[in-house]
């Protein structure tokens, strides 16, 4: 009798292995374009669920993306126009779901997306729930924005860009955006808005001209890394957002710190943020 | 080495080159992926596989098949269309293509050959050494294109790859889409495996809720008590009272969040005060739980004992009796959940059920204030039961009962 009761608590384990219910379907879709004579990359960049990789493609490549993606709700979006430089690529959920993650096997889905660091490029990326790692170094960036809604997503300028980038925009939604390098993106303004989350914003490196930054934050967490020396102005309505002032001279609503005219680098912080804690960290320029 | 064994040690290595190189689909300079071309090569030549017989594909009538491969942005699409176009046996399959042409079968453009228009090329591969002026489509077969070969368009290799030899060009864009391959579902869970996985957790569950009933027993006895006693006298009041609380219960977090922000202080407190907020509402909830379990438990103890069986009547029975009782609801679907329909109501009436355990728990908890007040708990006596006869028989606390008088002597 102890056998046979044994044997059946082995059998009802043995049908307990999840393995053995696993039946999605994931996908592997590649697409490479070479350079021809594009003067120009408008990319809307769309992804749900997953991994994310973003990196400079290697030389005479004008964009490739290498994608791994749940078959049953997801199919891979690759289209481009030549003539006018569009290009719009990504996963599209099946359906009219958006975006939207539903499903564990999205959450399994990679990508691995370049763009030619030659031709001047303007990439608009939406990015849900995903891990993304973003190397925008050395690229030829004319605008930029980023909008993540439960990302963790890095943005590395590991190079300076080249070309001319009128703006740069992260739009956080319940994310956590950490944005190395920033000062080499060279983006004449740059701007981060936000719901609940965190943006950690790095101005390390060479920097290519003054910048501007605009944030606007409900809720969370905002880090300003900037080298000692740097001319920072910051004005704005802050709602409970303390505000760590060490380093600033005020006068009146506006914060500057001292020497702020004759700074080499100059930054002009205007700050909308409510219930958010802005920490103020100085780094060594290496 | 004979015949037979060679053959056999040259599966063997074919079997030994891992399969998943064969099903990504990487665009590869070169030759493509060794491994993968090595395997082919092996399986094709020892398995004899050539695939079908290369020849033309047909047009289709007006009513027929047609595919159009000058935008290759919808590879899906086009895979959809293409299976769908395939006869049985192939050579039926019948075919149209704007602007160009079809065929079944490995195909070859020579390097002495231009192609002008599209080429769709069905259950094989295209190779590639002269020129095409169009786009390329495979199904179920690799693109190459050798050296000295152009293609003067874009390429989608569905279910293959795409190579580059040497100089081999492709002016266009080059996509290659992987063959869908849906792994086998396992087989359903077995009903003794379904069984066991539902008796494992509702086990885990009990246990888990024994263990905090005995924690509170040991050391929140009185307030336990006093919540049980409210569920046993005010049992209607008490469900709505919790039906009321959870409808509250959202709102009252909401206001409490803004509350607290408007004001410096609370703002600092608000961390602490959510964190609190959500463990009282969890407290209340599994502790009106136990109170419930401990209630039922102290009726059945107690007409067991009226029925002269011999138990000892202690609150930790109460709550492991109580809580035998819930579980015991469960068991039913533990034991027929797998019944189709049966099984679906069984589980509905397990919830309903405790859900409203659970209700009337939360809603007794919160009418005596965590067992602190006992207004509902039936241990206030009456006014109109003050009577000078109670209050004569019965010591009061601090009030020392007054001696009957002696009898006077008649």
């Amino acid at each position: 009798m102890r056998r046979l009761v044994l044997l059946g608590v082995v059998l009802g384990l043995h049908d307990l292995d999840p393995s053995r219910c696993s039946g999605q379907a994931m996908r592997a879709f590649s697409v490479t374009r070479p350079v021809a004579a594009e003067r120009f990359l408008h990319v809307t960049l769309d992804f749900g669920g997953g991994t994310v990789v973003l990196v400079p493609a290697s030389a005479g490549e004008l964009y490739g993306l290498q994608l791994r993606y749940d078959a049953d709700r997801s199919a891979p979006v690759q289209q481009y126009d030549a003539r006018t430089g569009i290009l719009h690529l990504g996963v599209a959920s099946v359906g009219s779901m958006g975006v939207r993650v539903t499903s564990r096997a999205q959450l399994e889905q990679t990508a691995r997306f370049e763009f030619s660091p030659d031709v001047p490029l303007a990439l608009f990326a939406t990015l849900g729930a995903s891990d993304a790692t973003i190397d925008l170094g050395g690229m030829t960036l004319t605008e930029l924005e980023i909008r993540s809604t439960a990302t963790h997503a890095t943005v590395d300028f590991s190079r300076p860009t080249r070309g001319t980038c009128k703006s740069a925009t992260f739009t956080v939604g319940a994310a956590q955006v950490d944005v190395r390098h920033l000062a080499q993106a060279g983006c004449e303004a740059l701007r981060v808005d936000g719901g609940v989350g965190g943006a950690s914003l790095s101005f390390d490196g060479a920097w290519r001209r003054d910048l501007s930054l605009v944030v606007d934050l409900a809720m969370g967490r905002l880090t300003l890394q900037l080298p000692r020396g740097t001319g920072v102005r910051l004005t704005g309505q802050r709602f409970l957002a303390p505000f760590d002032s060490k380093g600033f001279v005020r006068t009146g609503d506006i914060w500057t710190t001292a020497g702020y005219e004759r700074a080499p680098h100059k930054l002009t912080v205007e700050l909308k943020a409510s219930m958010v804690g802005i920490d103020v960290q100085w780094i060594e320029q290496r | 080495m004979r015949a037979g064994n060679r053959k056999a040690a040259l599966l063997f290595v074919a079997a030994l080159i891992p399969v998943g190189r064969l099903v990504a689909a990487p665009v590869r300079d070169g030759g493509g992926h060794v491994p993968e071309r090595v395997r082919r090569l092996l399986l094709a030549t020892l398995l004899h596989d050539n695939g079908p017989t290369p020849e033309v594909v047909q047009p289709a009538d007006s009513q027929g098949h047609t595919v159009n491969p000058a935008h290759l942005d919808q590879p899906l699409q086009l895979e959809r269309e293409l299976r769908a176009s395939l006869g049985k046996p192939l050579g039926a399959t019948r075919l149209s293509v704007t602007g160009g042409s079809a065929r079944i079968g490995h195909y070859s453009v020579g390097s002495d050959e231009t192609i002008h228009g599209h080429v769709v090329v069905l259950e094989g591969s295209a190779e590639v050494h002269g020129r095409v002026e169009g786009n390329v489509v495979t199904l179920d077969g690799d693109i190459t294109v050798f050296p000295g070969g152009s293609i003067i368009g874009d390429v989608l290799s569905i279910g293959g790859a795409v190579h580059k030899v040497g100089n081999g060009t492709i002016s266009g864009t080059v996509q290659a889409l992987e063959a869908l391959v849906t792994p086998p579902a396992g087989p359903p869970a077995s009903i003794m495996g379904q069984i066991l996985r539902h008796g494992a957790g509702l086990a885990g569950l009990v246990l888990t809720l024994t263990v905090l009933g005995f924690g509170l027993v040991t050391f929140g006895r009185p307030n336990l008590e006093i919540v049980s006693d409210t569920v046993t006298h005010s049992f209607g009041r008490s469900f709505l009272a919790g039906l009321l609380g959870q409808v509250l219960v959202l709102p009252t977090f909401g206001m409490l969040v803004i509350g607290l922000a408007l004001t410096i202080a609370g703002a600092l407190l608000l961390p602490f005060a959510i964190a609190v907020y959500v463990l009282l509402v969890l407290v209340t909830t599994i502790g009106g739980l136990l109170a419930v379990a401990h209630a039922v438990g102290e009726r059945i103890t107690h007409r067991r004992m009226a029925r002269g069986i011999v138990v000892s009547p202690n609150s930790y029975r109460y709550v492991v009796t109580g809580l035998g009782l819930v579980a015991a609801i469960w068991l039913g679907w533990v034991a027929f959940g797998w019944v189709p329909v049966a099984g679906t109501l069984m589980l509905m009436a397990a919830g309903l059920t405790t859900w409203t355990v659970a209700t009337v728990g939360f809603g007794a908890a919160l009418l005596s204030r965590g067992g602190i007040r006992e207004h509902f708990a039936g241990r206030l006596i009456a006014p109109e039961m003050m009577t000078d006869e109670y209050l004569w028989a019965t010591p009061q606390f601090g009030v020392p009962a007054v001696q009957r008088p002696p009898k006077q002597p008649e």
